[in-house]
């Protein structure tokens, strides 16, 4: 767990305390280790030279959440060849970011992943669940469901795509 | 029953699904696009799996001595400076001789004839789409063949700026909110129009370089790309 630093501890000692934070907070929204590294390590690059030696925590994690949402949308944009504009609120809606604390963040993903599930039918729920969290290969969520892999194939994008309409709804 | 179209985004979300949990990065691009939301979920219920992530140790030392070269402008000596800047002019300044150098491109594949066409490998207009479809002002990441680019618009004509900065040879992000391409790898921006935005520790660097961009007759914008 993240301590809060003390306060006389310069803004780029600071910052490298809260990319666990913000490196989490990417690996929830990349959903893997690779891309989650080449992410934070650009927000580090991008924010902490700019950083002002006397910023407040606060105000250095507010930093820190609007470069990493600025790179994550970046990213994104870059591999769909779209305007970031278009996808910033799908990366991260501003309101629920900074956080308080790192304890608040801590579980953010699994919090977040529920609530999607929960608001899904049973059919759609149990696809990605034994797809996602549990780690089933398709022909395992199929044996498991008593359907075929052409069949749970598309009722996988299906429920993702109702997944993606409930984080916009939200 | 599902239709083709849905078969072919079930095989696409498929496989990012599958890279995802086998803990791969993620392969996508613009035939993804379509799909993005499906493909954003998979991601965000893949990262479900862990509920706090922490860096893994051999990352942090890495990002530690990344964030080491990354205060370049601090403890870099002069020296380094100029012939960091001296390459990077070189690098622009061949870019426009290059850019000169390109045939005016056709509406088809360049012949095989002699002279300067010979030089130029396989020059030709790449399709972005409708002008329409670009907002005034709002650039928008394309790749012409080799060449990633950002497209803007301005009015009836768009321009086309490398997307590639001119200091190191990082992809330029671009910030809504500073109205700036800014690089990931250094503390170095470039305006709309392609001009460094100087800051006081930061050394002067060449303006992106801008590639032949047309619209057509049937307001399609195209872009010369290798």
């Amino acid at each position: 767990m993240i301590e809060f630093p003390a306060a006389d501890v310069p803004a780029a000692q600071i910052a490298l305390e809260e990319l666990d934070l913000i490196y989490a907070f990417i690996y929830a929204r990349v959903g893997n280790r690779a891309d989650a590294e080449d992410l934070t390590q650009q927000v580090a690059l991008k924010a902490i030279p700019r950083l002002r030696a006397e910023a407040a925590a606060a105000s250095i994690r507010a930093y820190l959440f609007a470069t990493a949402r600025s790179v994550l949308a970046g990213f994104w944009a870059h591999r769909f060849g779209l305007p970031e504009e278009e996808l910033r609120e799908d990366v991260a809606p501003p309101a629920q970011h900074p956080p308080p604390g790192p304890r608040a963040e801590s579980g953010a993903a699994a919090t977040r992943a529920t609530r999607i599930l929960e608001a899904l039918p049973a059919n759609y729920r149990r696809v990605l669940e034994l797809r996602f969290l549990r780690g089933y290969s398709l022909k395992e969520v199929a044996a498991e469901t008593g359907s075929t892999v052409g069949g749970i194939k598309v009722m996988q994008l299906r429920a993702l795509r109702a997944a993606a309409k409930v984080e916009t709804d939200a | 029953m599902p239709d083709d179209r849905e078969q072919q985004s079930s095989e696409r979300v498929e496989r990012v699904a599958r890279d995802l949990m086998a803990g791969k990065r993620l392969k996508i691009g613009p035939a993804d696009a379509s799909d993005r939301g499906a493909i954003m979920a998979a991601a965000a219920l893949a990262g479900a799996r862990e509920p706090f992530p922490r860096m893994p140790p051999a990352f942090r030392r890495r990002l530690q001595s990344a964030l080491e070269r990354g205060r370049e402008p601090g403890v870099m000596s002069r020296r380094t400076a100029l012939v960091a800047g001296l390459a990077a002019a070189v690098g622009a300044v061949t870019g426009a001789a290059m850019a000169r150098l390109m045939p005016e491109p056709a509406a088809h594949p360049v012949g095989r004839g002699g002279g300067i066409q010979n030089r130029i490998p396989a020059v030709r207009w790449y399709d972005a789409g409708p002008l329409s479809a670009f907002k005034e002002g709002l650039p928008v990441r394309f790749q012409a063949g080799a060449v990633g680019t950002y497209l803007i618009r301005r009015g009836e004509s768009v321009k086309a700026l490398s997307s590639v900065c001119t200091h190191l040879p990082c992809e330029l992000a671009w910030g809504a909110e500073t109205s700036s391409f800014n690089c990931p790898c250094h503390n170095v921006a470039f305006d709309g129009d392609g001009f460094q935005i100087t800051t006081p520790e930061g050394y002067p660097l060449p303006p992106l370089p801008q590639l032949d961009v047309r619209v057509t007759a049937s307001g399609r914008v195209e872009v010369a790309g290798p």
